[in-house]
């Protein structure tokens, strides 16, 4: 199953992001929070983002969410930290941190690839708040 | 083609946990499947598509499927519809 990672400069929100995925998955996929440094104050780190990764990954690829701006840069380098293979099937969600994850999420417990989770993602973009 | 229609009865609606129980339940037939509302029609397999419909506590529904097994798809998310997802 596609594993998912969640980074954001803040903790609580990668924490409380992934208690709202897990509502979703009833526990079928693995959902892992990256937020805020090494020692826990806002910012991001590649380190910790690398660890999730590996954790979030069962063979079958991770798709990672990002927040705002540096978050993507640690991701990037958390990329390069990954050994070859797993390097391969991981990819960063063109998506909205929330809703991006969860409809991911839904799309992951249903056995679907990577390109497929990555597409249902990228797919809540379009989802309006107003209407 | 099979349609039956029903009302939502759980408080969340058709939203949430409940709309992930139900797409993924509409994964597991074959046939294409679509929830009309009124001039709205959906995909019934599209978690994107059924969460940003967000149909309320209520709202009746028609479930229409198509397919070698549409009469087992519409009964069968007829009855989570009418079971109210555990909420009720």
């Amino acid at each position: 199953m596609v594993g998912i990672v969640i980074v954001s400069h803040s903790d609580k929100i990668a924490q409380g992001t992934v208690e709202l995925c897990e509502q979703m998955s009833q526990g079928l996929v693995k959902v892992i929070p990256a937020g805020g440094t090494s020692d826990n104050d806002i910012g991001t780190d590649a380190t910790k983002i690398e660890k999730a990764i590996v954790q979030a990954d069962s063979g079958e690829g991770v798709l990672v969410f990002v927040d705002l701006g540096s978050a993507m840069m640690s991701t990037d380098v958390a990329f390069e930290l990954l050994n070859g293979e797993l390097r391969k099937r991981v990819v960063i969600a063109d998506a909205p941190l929330v809703e991006g994850s969860v409809v991911a999420t839904v799309q992951a417990s249903m056995g679907s690839d990577l390109e497929t989770v990555r597409a249902t993602a990228e797919e809540s973009r379009e989802m309006s708040k107003l209407e | 083609m099979v349609s039956e229609q029903v009302r939502i009865i759980n408080p969340t609606g058709l939203h949430a946990r409940p709309a992930s129980v139900f797409v993924k339940a509409a994964n597991g037939f074959r046939s294409d499947v679509a929830v009309i509302s009124g001039d709205k029609r959906i995909n019934a397999k599209s978690i994107v598509k059924v969460m940003s419909t967000a149909l309320k506590q209520g709202t009746d529904i028609v479930i229409e499927a198509s397919g070698e097994d549409e009469t087992e798809a519409v009964r069968a998310l007829v009855d989570l519809v009418k079971g109210g997802f555990g909420e009720v």
